[in-house]
């Protein structure tokens, strides 16, 4: 009876679906979710995991080593802080967030399956607020998780945890600013020039090459007794903000020309402005393409 | 024509209009691509015909509300575009006409997602991916990368994303666009399916009659953003209700059939094998008329079937007029 059945295929016809359909926030979530995975290549192509995780191994794997050495060599105090790390990182954050970035948000435009989306429940600006969710997300799991490795390590090496705690929070606090910054910078390039190869660059320059210079100049400004405009000249790029308020807030970091006072503020400022501009400009990209 | 509202009637039992719109208006600067609409749109398939440019995907994206009109108001499934737009997006599936599939990503794996950012649940979304692939024809392909289908195949993936979440409207936005003649009457069979045995109300582009002719309960047909006519198929048939007879044998039996014809009272036109009947004059059945005519001469009917020229020669008959009178630029 089972062998006469095997080779037949039951047309059951066309079932309708009357279960439940979830409310946008709850889309937005799937979203999130599947964009998070999708920047480290998760629920991808198996080539897609390779960049992500090799600059997720680079990044990690130094921490790994400090806290070997601290461990065997029994130091009482890491031989860098927290923000130090990610400072000496900062290359690695910046090309993640360079590489990824097109992945949320240059596909579905280039693919222009973002029509797809706009035709459903969902709103353009809820979409766009959801991919920049997500891959600042991705910036903050890849620069945290080298932390957590070092914290961790730490602690069980007997450092002082109250020390290590307040070290720790200082770099969480700066790593959210630079996620925020990041994700915004990255994902509106990405979203302008489509071409992956266009946006990488473009991120690459914003990120790598624009902070080179500034530091190039507060190094010169420095060296020339013009600390004035070294300061000034860090409110150029996400990376010589976030170092200088590491430096401010005596997180481990140096930097030629420290903001001091009244420019502490406006480094935090300037920062949590290019965050929400960023963001800003990827809805109003977002919400263009969804009225072509 | 009566009006420029023409209701187009529903051929499912729901009696509501699933689509409504009143002096809906649409311009991009200078450029009019809708004037004062006024459709009703029923249950069952509905064709959108037009050359390109008459304002038919701007139509749509109207009623999705990812566009908002100049003007004019609009209703689909009894939800007002400008304020639900979300609502109606819920239950509304929509086939673009351009390329929207991510090349990377297999059938499957996206047309589930697609179930997801539609409000579906994980397992709901693969089951009902499964079948809705199932149904548009994508068989172990569905598990290949988008990049590598066949225009065909790509059709079907795009109605599959569109039909995933069991929407109660779809638009399908040139879907036969591209194909080659059996995928299209393929493509052609599966629009009826969805608006007969799925149960779904259908509006379908397309630029060429013959083709919503054969699926289509209604057609609207636009010219430059105006409502040119809007009626049931049926009714573009019969105003010129001629049919298309051919018998057995060659030019000689068609003379002769022919000829008995007209004595019989038809006015008859010869069309290479075949010969045009025009309308007959009240309280002649013209098919019986055929039917008994041939079976008196001895000759084999081969062929009885409305004459399919006539729905492009109403159009075109039409266009003319419309374009003087309208107030179109």
């Amino acid at each position: 009876m089972a062998e006469q059945r095997a080779g037949v295929i039951h047309d059951l016809g066309y079932r309708h679906y009357d279960g439940p359909r979830e409310g946008v926030a709850t889309i937005a979530r799937t979203l999130y979710v599947t964009g998070l995975r999708h920047a480290f290549g998760l629920g991808r192509s198996g080539k897609s995991k390779i960049l992500p995780f090799l600059l997720l191994a680079l990044c990690t794997l130094p921490a790994a080593i400090v806290v070997g050495v601290v461990t065997i060599v029994g130091l009482s105090e890491l031989p860098l802080t927290y923000a130090g790390y990610t400072n000496q990182v900062q290359l690695l954050i910046s090309l993640f967030a360079a590489a990824q970035a097109p992945v949320l948000f240059s596909r579905d435009l280039r693919h222009r399956s973002i029509v797809l989306y706009l035709a459903r429940p969902l709103p353009a600006y809820v979409i766009a607020l959801t991919r920049w969710a997500s891959l600042a997300t991705a910036l903050l799991v890849f620069s945290v998780l080298p932390l957590l490795v070092l914290y961790t390590g730490g602690l069980l090496a007997g450092l002082d945890v109250g020390e290590q705690t307040t070290d720790l929070l200082k770099a969480l606090a700066l790593l959210l600013l630079v996620a925020s910054m990041l994700a915004g910078i990255t994902g509106f390039i990405s979203s302008v020039s489509l071409r992956r190869g266009f946006a990488v660059v473009g991120s690459i320059v914003a990120l790598v090459v624009v902070p080179g210079v500034v530091t190039a100049v507060q190094a010169i400004t420095s060296e020339e007794d013009a600390d004035q405009v070294g300061v000034v000249a860090g409110l150029a790029s996400p990376w010589s903000l976030t170092n200088g308020l590491a430096s401010a807030w005596e997180a481990g970091v140096t930097v030629f020309t420290p903001p001091a006072g009244g420019w502490v503020v406006v480094y935090l400022a300037v920062a949590v402005l290019v965050a929400a501009a960023g963001l800003a400009a990827i809805v109003a990209r977002f919400l263009k393409v969804g009225s072509q | 024509m009566s009006a420029r509202t023409a209701s187009v009637g529903p051929v499912t039992g729901d009696s509501e209009q699933v689509i409504e719109t009143r002096g809906l208006t649409k311009h991009y600067g200078q450029v009019h691509a809708l004037t004062d609409l006024d459709i009703e749109v029923g249950g069952g398939v509905t064709g959108l015909v037009g050359a390109n440019g008459a304002g038919k995907s701007t139509l749509i994206k109207i009623l999705l509300g990812l566009l908002e009109p100049t003007s004019g108001s609009a209703r689909v499934l009894g939800h007002d575009i400008a304020t639900e737009g979300e609502e109606i997006r819920r239950f509304v599936g929509y086939m673009p006409e351009h390329d929207c599939l991510p090349p990377d990503v297999s059938a499957s794996e996206f047309v589930v997602h697609m179930a997801r950012m539609s409000g579906l649940g994980a397992s709901a979304a693969r089951e009902r991916s499964a079948d809705v692939l199932r149904h548009v024809g994508l068989e172990e392909e569905r598990y290949r990368p988008m990049g590598g289908y066949s225009t065909g195949m790509k059709q079907r993936a795009k109605l599959a994303q569109g039909l995933v979440h069991d929407p109660r409207l779809v638009f399908l936005d040139e879907p036969t666009n591209g194909l080659d003649p059996a995928a299209r009457a393929d493509m052609l069979r599966l629009v009826r399916r969805i608006g007969s045995d799925f149960g779904i109300a259908v509006l379908v582009t397309s630029h060429l009659l013959g083709e919503l002719e054969q699926v289509s309960d209604h057609v609207v047909v636009l010219d430059a953003g105006h409502l040119l006519r809007s009626s049931a198929t049926g009714d573009f048939l019969e105003r010129t209700g001629s049919l298309l007879v051919e018998v057995v044998g060659g030019t000689t039996e068609r003379d002769r059939f022919g000829e008995a014809l007209a004595a019989a009272g038809l006015t008859c036109r010869p069309r290479g094998t075949a010969i045009a009947v025009e309308p007959a004059p009240d309280g002649l059945s013209v098919h019986d008329l055929v039917r008994d005519t041939a079976a008196d001469l001895g000759l084999g009917l081969m062929r009885l079937q409305p004459d399919r020229r006539h729905l492009e020669d109403v159009f075109l008959d039409d266009a003319p007029a419309a374009a003087a009178g309208g107030s179109r630029g």
